[in-house]
């Protein structure tokens, strides 16, 4: 069933890289305007549903929609053209580029110089370190400033849906909150849908409206964020020595 | 030695044009194309047929000279390494691939243009003579200047246009490129296209100062290999840098050696073999930027 208020349906999808399972019959849903988190451990399979979601792992059996329409087959260039941008694991700036470039790179497929403009603006707002460090190459950032720097990029190609994958990752605990941040104020104030992959669970989990927990290509617990933070399953299996 | 110097120049604009095709194709596709030294003869025989038989002005016969070599690579890259680079897993079959492009166009060439010498006639006549110091002829001196204008507007390119911009992000990071919205398929015959051509412009310019043969190809290919192992592959500035050194060591070598017989590029060789050992990524080994 295709549900107009649903940004993204992820139904039934089973993945696998050379016949080794990633996902078998995941079935998850982002509701317009919402944050939803992905945690589970380690090859659980949460990269695999973004990268799904974008069209870089072609998925085998399923259905992928984004704002009712069918978008799995499709290439990634036309599936971030329709406004859905992802942040993937490991802060992918492109090193020997700009900040500027990077940020312009988000661009690539928009028109009108103006609205860029703006949405640049906005972005150097929310990241003045990006301002700082405009013209410096993106491989010289420290790891918070890079993953600024991709989240910054993502959001040049104006997207409906933000997936981030990760984003807490090698990065120091004080930078950690003002990222968490950053996610909460871009769902919140540019009421952009949020599909976020994290092993730090409690951080997910505090900053989302819903959740899904992913074993092995499965999704075994699935419910309200701040439910799943008193879960004693999810609080054994996830929440143990995280902070 | 300010002939020296001249010719190096000379030849180092050159070269760096021919490295520069070769290591944008590597840094895009991972591809090491065998057959660049083939696509700068084909340059050389269009040139040859449009300037020199047809009478097409020369500026003309360059032109046509880098349509045909961008439409080649175009089509090679479409129907050859894009299907290969797709399917494989493995990296040699690229190398394989190229190889055999490589004696497919020695076949093709000597199919269409024959297996002689051949030259077209001079674009400008007389000599430049500074005092004795620098005699070079005119003609060498406009190619090398088209020459190096060539890789400012190809630099300028690859820095300021959409595209080039594109092939950079494509170049440094495939996945985040792709997660822009490059269409990897696209800008990768893009860049096919546009590093093939480069081959052919050399070709172009060069067939005024030394003609064309068949046996060209395998030569400048070596060549050029040596100079983006000079520099660091997948790097402008680092085929710009090894195309420079190469031709400056090609203008000593020449000018200093060759009473010994003809051992300038058994010199060469050793001694990048040398280089090598000691920084194997070259002067500038990075990803392209
Ligand atoms: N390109 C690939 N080729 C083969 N197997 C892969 C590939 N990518 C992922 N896998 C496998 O698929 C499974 C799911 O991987 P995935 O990256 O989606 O997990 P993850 O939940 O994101 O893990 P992590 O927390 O380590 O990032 C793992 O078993 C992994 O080893
Ligand atoms: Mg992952």
């Amino acid at each position: 069933m295709i549900v107009a208020s649903r940004i993204l349906q992820f139904q039934d999808v089973e993945l696998y890289y050379d016949r080794v399972y990633a996902l078998r019959g995941v079935t998850i849903e982002v509701t317009e305007g919402e944050t939803v988190a992905l945690i589970g451990a380690n090859g659980a399979g949460k990269s695999s549903i973004l990268r799904a979601i974008t069209g870089l792992s072609k998925i085998d059996q399923g259905s992928i929609y984004f704002k009712g329409e069918r978008i799995d087959g499709l290439e990634p260039a036309s599936i971030v053209a329709m406004g859905i941008a992802m942040v993937p694991e490991g802060r992918r700036v492109f090193p020997f580029m700009s900040v500027k470039d990077n940020l312009m790179m988000g661009a690539f497929t928009r028109k009108g110089k103006a609205e860029i403009r703006r949405t640049l603006d906005g972005v150097l707002e929310r990241f003045p370190r990006l301002k700082e460090r405009y013209r410096q190459s993106a491989g010289t950032l420290s790891g918070g400033e890079q993953q600024m720097l991709v989240i910054g990029r993502a959001l040049m190609t104006r997207p409906r849906l933000l997936l981030l994958d990760e984003p807490s990752l090698g990065i120091a605990p004080k930078l950690v909150q003002d990222i968490a941040r950053s996610i909460v104020r871009i769902n919140r104030d540019d009421g952009v849908s949020v599909l976020l992959v994290e092993q730090n669970s409690r951080m997910a989990l505090s900053i989302s409206h819903r959740a899904f927990a992913i074993t092995t290509g499965s999704v075994v617990i699935s419910g309200e964020s701040r439910d799943l933070l008193n879960d004693s399953r999810i609080k054994a299996a996830y929440l143990g020595g995280s902070v | 030695m300010e002939q020296v110097v001249a010719n190096g120049v000379y030849l180092g604009s050159q070269y760096a044009m021919i490295a520069l095709g070769l290591t944008l194709i590597f840094a895009l596709m991972n591809v090491l194309n065998f057959a660049h030294g083939q696509m700068y003869v084909i340059g050389g025989f269009v040139t040859y047929t449009f300037y020199g038989q047809f009478e097409v002005p020369f500026l003309l016969a360059l032109l046509m000279s880098c349509a045909t070599l961008a439409i080649l690579g175009a089509l090679i890259e479409k129907f050859l390494f894009g299907p290969v680079i797709r399917r494989s897993a493995r990296e040699e079959s690229t190398m394989l691939l190229a190889a055999g492009i490589a004696f497919l166009l020695d076949a093709v060439i000597l199919l269409v243009f024959g297996e002689k010498q051949r030259g077209v006639p001079k674009i400008v006549d007389g000599v430049f003579n500074w005092d004795f110091r620098i005699i070079m002829p005119y003609d060498r001196m406009l190619i090398c200047g088209l020459a190096i204008l060539s890789i400012g507007a190809f630099i300028a390119f690859m820095q300021f246009s959409r595209t080039g911009r594109a092939l950079r992000a494509l170049a440094q990071d495939r996945t985040a490129a792709q997660l822009m919205g490059v269409n990897v398929n696209r800008y990768s015959m893009i860049g096919f296209a546009l590093g093939a051509m480069l081959a052919g412009l050399v070709g172009g310019l060069l067939v005024t100062i030394t003609g064309v043969n068949l046996g060209m190809g395998g030569p400048t290919s070596i060549k050029a290999f040596m100079m983006v192992m000079i520099g660091g592959a997948g790097v402008i500035s680092g085929a710009i840098a090894g195309g420079f050194i190469l031709g400056m060591l090609e203008a000593v070598g020449l000018a200093v050696l060759s009473q010994y017989g003809d051992i300038t590029y058994l010199v060469i060789f050793i001694a990048l073999m040398i280089f090598l050992a000691i920084r194997p990524h070259g002067l500038m080994g990075k990803p392209w930027g």
